[in-house]
């Protein structure tokens, strides 16, 4: 019952944090439904979405996450009372500092998805997948990490023709 | 657009009447305060080895209250020296700082978070007229040209709610807002190019994190980007890591900042640090209606939440 494969230039890697107990269960009620979600999305389980500190997201870009989805409980749902009520405000805060910066918001996706949401997680993966498809890999991040990197520049076309003499 | 360069083409001298009067108020107010006990140490600014320059200084001793001194020199801003993270800088018992309006709001800023307590410190609060950029000259008098950029901004000349307020404002000329400009310029940018400008400017960060170790609300004793196990900031000045420390250093202090400007001030590498603060505050103030003032809150806009706030980003 797999639907045709779809062959694609470029496959976006997306890191989701999400939480354990709205989200992970989400993404799990999808899988144990049998739903079909692009495997593009790399699930990473926090306790809270409270617990998602914006390092994350920026660590998340520098190693090479073309996009990232922070998914966490409804308002009012979270476990631990208020958590993701503390998340909303700061990632209204860091997707601000994040724009000044000059980062495309596109690449960044916030959501709400409960436990009961496995369809509505897989709309958000593949709206998400679709839309990174899109935009390309992101390089803004991937091109400071190997700028003024000794590693990073070892396979410069001179150093290629050099190897290959030995 | 940095500091440094940043010569206005008309320098008019400022008036600068006031910083005598001042200067004589805390004197003696100092000696007053030291004499009957009230305070054990004032911190306030005495002059620097070079003629034109001042230095912070600790008074203990009332005979040494003529030292202290108000210029348009007294750049630092002295509230941290009341944090936990100088806690062996000033002896024990109740304290007395001399601060500027600005300073003034880093103090609020400390006592909302709990690190002051306002019966164990004794505000000597001063009109400021403005004090010098980073790049003026020593010596030289006080102008439109060589004014700190958050002086040409600034809404706090007359401090309210110190235990002493001294000196009496002059009238000051309306100046530019030379960082709302640039404010306004980076947001009219597409993102691409605010990433190039930012990327330009961090590139000469050299990670000496000066701008960490001057700000009143870095008191944390272990900093984020300092710990390597798991390494959450690369600590080498390479761009990436450059990137991650400012944007990370802005998060940390969004809804706490109170605008000193101190960080850009000591930045050795002109990076224009305050317009992060000032977008982070800005944010602020749009979203959760909040802006650092002179009256402590219990609760920073990112340390509360409220059942309305803004989730259109969030789907």
């Amino acid at each position: 019952m797999h639907a045709e494969k779809q062959k694609h230039d470029f496959e976006p890697k997306i890191v989701a944090f999400v939480c354990t107990w709205c989200t992970y269960a989400g993404a799990d009620l999808a899988g144990t439904s049998r739903m079909q979600y692009p495997s593009n999305v790399r699930v990473l389980k926090f306790p809270c979405t409270g617990r998602i500190d914006p390092v994350f997201i920026l660590r998340a870009f520098q190693r090479g996450a073309d996009g990232v989805l922070v998914s966490g409980c409804h308002p009012g749902d979270c476990h631990y009372m208020a958590g993701n009520l503390h998340a909303r405000r700061r990632f209204a805060a860091f997707r601000g500092l994040l724009d000044f910066v000059g980062v495309d918001l596109n690449r960044l996706q916030f959501s709400w998805v409960s436990a009961a949401e496995g369809g509505k997680w897989v709309d958000v993966v593949t709206e998400l997948t679709e839309r990174i498809r899109a935009m390309g890999p992101m390089e803004e991040f991937k091109a400071l990490e190997t700028e003024e990197c000794w590693s990073g520049a070892l396979a410069t076309p001179e150093l290629q023709e050099a190897y290959k003499a030995i | 657009m940095n500091n440094t360069a940043q010569k206005l083409e008309t320098a008019t001298p400022l008036d600068t009447s006031c910083y005598a009067a001042v200067t004589d108020a805390i004197r003696k107010e100092a000696s007053r305060i030291l004499t009957d006990g009230t305070v054990t140490a004032v911190v306030g600014y005495k002059a620097g080895r070079r003629a034109g320059t001042t230095m912070p200084a600790i008074v203990t001793d009332p005979a040494k209250a003529t030292e202290l001194i108000f210029s348009p020199a007294c750049v630092n801003n002295l509230a941290l020296y009341l944090t936990k993270a100088k806690k062996d800088v000033v002896k024990k018992g109740r304290v007395a700082i001399v601060a500027k309006g600005c300073d003034m709001r880093a103090l609020a800023g400390l006592m909302g978070e709990s690190q002051l307590k306002r019966e164990e410190i004794f505000i000597i609060g001063v009109v400021c007229a403005g004090v010098k950029g980073s790049g003026a000259v020593n010596g030289e008098p006080l102008t439109t040209g060589n004014l700190a950029r958050k002086c040409r901004e600034c809404t706090v000349h007359t401090p309210e709610g110190a235990d002493l307020t001294a000196g009496t404002l002059p009238s000051l000329p309306e100046l530019t807002p030379v960082e709302a400009e640039e404010m306004a310029r980076l947001d009219a940018m597409t993102p691409a190019e605010r990433w190039a400008f930012w990327k330009e400017q961090f590139s000469r960060c050299v990670r000496c994190m000066a701008c960490r170790q001057v700000c009143p609300f870095c008191y944390c004793e272990q900093c984020l980007c300092d710990k390597n196990r798991p390494q959450a900031v690369e600590s080498t000045p390479r761009p990436a890591g450059n990137m991650a420390w400012h944007i990370v250093r802005a998060m940390h202090l969004a809804g706490r900042c109170a605008g000193c400007a101190e960080c850009e001030r000591v930045c050795p590498m002109d990076i224009p640090l305050n317009l992060l603060n000032r977008k982070m505050a800005l944010e602020m103030k749009e979203l959760y209606g909040f802006e650092a003032g002179l009256t402590p809150v219990e609760k920073g806009p990112l340390a509360e939440y409220k059942d309305n706030d803004d989730q259109s980003f969030i789907k």
